[in-house]
């Protein structure tokens, strides 16, 4: 059981629309082991951004439970969830989401500044992960200034600011020409190995060859090929 | 935390520099308002206050012009005869009446060694009697007051220095005035006037500069509307009073208008039918300056009030439109752990921001406005009464409204700011992350 970083049980999620509900995620059971390298597929539509949206803590289930590395998050209030959000997700998305207004070391920093600490042990930590994802010389710039992907690349240091057990990834090759996205891919790849949880929402099947499983997702349920 | 978010609101901002200016603006204008009004208020007051203590309370001037409710001196008609004086000195309420005429002059001579004269361009001269000084609390700084019948005068401290400040006029000199009829009249300085902060109501007819006996100095044959008076009586332009105390000021005016009005004065007979006799006391100088004052500082309130409102109506706009902007971004922020009060408090620093810095610039602003309305001030005072001048008015901050100010800039900034970081905090993290 320990070894499972997300166990989800009949997840059902529901919208309105207009008088008539919207079943987006239709008693969905998954369990995902830490370490793992999994991409979620499917069609527009067919629920895997409604799954991403609540294994990120985004929003709640409407019924059945949702674990993630130990915490119920059907039963959360609004700030506790931000709070696990915080520690426990690293996201990544498809247009990197920058702070405009700051530069790449205090993006990087910026998870940090929600959950507290010292301005020095954020700089430091911030300055790590500029190294780690190979821009130390771009500390200053500010987003606007970067390449595309140099851009994902301080996306993806600012997923791990906060040490986080699961990285979630929302099409993050998809604003980049193909060499830069396999760049990017192998980072991701690289921290897989470091032993982090990957969840990678694309639908680019070129990208199977990097994750170690696949959840493919239509009308949504989930149906699971090896 | 809470310093860390604030870095970021500042950061932002630095970002948005021609839009923070802009609705800086409203606020700066608002705040600017205030201080002016409280800065010309409190300068008023204190010049009020200074004026009962230089000013003569009971002393009042009276003359022709137009009567009413703001009363004016039109200083033209020569009017008033020595029967007249007499008449009015023995009102009930009055103590001390002095005539004034006006003797205008062409030129001041001085003799220079034995044949050479320096020359000045003439100042107004007023033929009075010694009270003229006790009506307007006026002292010598040195020598004493002319007597009625010689060759004397006191000058000012200006007069004295009309030949060179190195070479002042002294006590005891002799100089030649040569009125504008041609005649050289000699007169010995045998008083200097100490300098006064108010020049009191004699101001708008020229700094009384040299002041003489009537006789052998006036008389009523020249000057400007003599062609009026039938026989060789001498007749002034205006009469100084002083009541006998503070509380018959209004009897004293009254008793006087009473006597002047009544037809049994020589005024009444020789005063052009479309003037009306005018007694201006010193009280109602103050009460017109206070009125003056008063208006001005219910337009600046209200503008000071419509611009508060116009400033907090912008930034909440702005706002609101920085909020929608960043929409993604603050959906960006809630997935990377913000907590919606995070959200809150970075927009409401922001604005606060905003109302603060709109405050300090508008104190600033304010400040150097306060320059302009208290000249404003001044002008109007000059006008007021026709011929009457008082002092000026000094600029003197009060410097809890600057801290007031600021405040309120602030907390106009944090209401203004309320609705539209609540919106940012309350958005939903799903839908502002699809946000384009």
């Amino acid at each position: 059981m320990k070894d499972y970083v997300i166990e989800i049980d009949s997840l059902t999620k529901t919208y309105q629309t207009g008088k008539t509900d919207f079943k987006a995620l239709n008693t969905v059971t998954l369990k995902i082991k830490k370490g793992d390298f999994v991409a979620i597929m499917g069609p527009s539509g067919s629920g895997k951004s409604t799954l991403m949206n609540i294994i990120g803590c985004l929003d709640r289930p409407t019924s059945g439970t949702v674990i993630i590395d130990g915490e119920n998050i059907s039963t959360v209030s609004d700030n506790e969830l931000a709070e696990i959000r915080g520690r426990k997700i690293g996201f990544i998305f498809q247009k990197f989401n920058l702070v405009s207004t700051m530069t790449a070391l205090k993006n990087i920093a910026l998870p940090m500044v929600f959950l507290g600490g010292t301005r020095a042990d954020r700089d430091q930590r911030a300055a790590e992960l500029l190294g780690k994802v190979g821009l130390t010389n771009w500390a200053t710039h500010l987003p606007s200034e970067l390449s595309g992907g140099q851009q994902q690349r301080i996306a993806i240091a600012r997923a791990l600011s906060n040490n986080p057990s699961i990285i979630l990834a929302d099409e993050p090759t998809g604003n980049l020409d193909t060499k830069t996205g396999e760049q990017i891919m192998k980072l991701l790849v690289a921290l897989n190995k470091e032993g982090k949880t990957i969840l990678l929402v694309t639908h680019a099947i070129a990208l199977k060859r990097f994750t170690n499983r696949v959840v493919n997702m239509l009308d949504g349920k989930i149906s699971e090929k090896k | 935390m809470i310093t860390d978010i604030f870095v970021m609101a500042l950061a932002a901002m630095k970002s948005y520099k021609v839009r923070t200016f802009l609705t800086l603006i409203g606020v700066i204008i608002g705040v600017a308002s205030v201080i002016m009004v409280t800065t010309a208020g409190g300068s008023v007051s204190s010049f009020v206050a200074e004026q009962f203590n230089v000013f003569n309370p009971t002393g009042m001037v009276i003359g022709t012009g137009t009567g009413g409710d703001t009363p004016q001196l039109s200083m033209r008609s020569v009017v008033f005869t020595t029967n007249d004086v007499e008449k009015i000195q023995n009102l009930p309420s009055i103590k001390a009446v002095a005539p004034v005429g006006i003797v205008p002059l062409n030129k001041i001579l001085k003799r220079d060694g034995f044949l050479k004269w320096e020359s000045r361009p003439g100042e107004t001269m007023y033929a009075s009697t010694p009270d003229l000084l006790t009506i307007f609390n006026l002292d010598l700084e040195e020598g004493t007051m002319f007597e009625e019948g010689k060759n004397e005068v006191i000058i000012s401290k200006n007069v004295a220095e009309i030949f060179g400040q190195d070479k002042p006029l002294q006590v005891g000199d002799t100089i030649y005035l040569r009125r504008v009829d041609g005649k050289t009249l000699t007169a010995k300085v045998v008083g200097i006037l100490k300098e006064s902060k108010t020049t009191t109501m004699l101001g708008a007819m020229g700094n009384p500069g040299i002041i003489c006996p009537i006789k052998p100095y006036y008389s009523t044959y020249f000057g400007s509307n003599a062609g009026t008076i039938l026989k060789r009586v001498v007749a002034y332009t205006v009469l100084l009073a002083e009541a006998t105390d503070t509380k018959h000021v209004q009897d004293a005016q009254n008793q006087i208008l009473k006597y002047l009005d009544s037809g049994g004065s020589d005024a009444s007979k020789y005063k052009d039918q479309s003037l009306d006799f005018v007694v201006i006391t010193q009280q109602y100088i103050l009460v017109r300056i206070e009125q003056v004052v008063n208006v001005i500082r219910v337009y600046i309130t209200a503008i000071a009030l419509i611009s508060l409102l116009i400033g907090a109506i912008g930034i909440a706009n702005i706002m609101f439109a920085t909020v929608t902007e960043r929409t993604r971004e603050i959906g960006t922020m809630m997935a990377i752990g913000a907590k919606r009060r995070d959200i809150l408090q970075l927009f409401l620093y922001q604005s606060m921001i905003i109302g603060l810095l709109g405050g300090l610039l508008g104190c600033i602003t304010g400040a150097s406005g306060s320059w302009f309305v208290v000249d404003l001030l001044n002008r109007s005072i000059q006008n007021l009464g026709g011929a009457i001048a008082t002092g000026t008015i000094n600029v003197i901050y009060a410097p809890e409204w600057f801290l007031i100010a600021s405040i309120v800039g602030i907390l106009i900034g944090v209401a203004a700011g309320v609705l539209p970081a609540r919106k940012a905090a309350k958005m939903d993290p799903v839908e502002a992350l699809r946000y384009e």
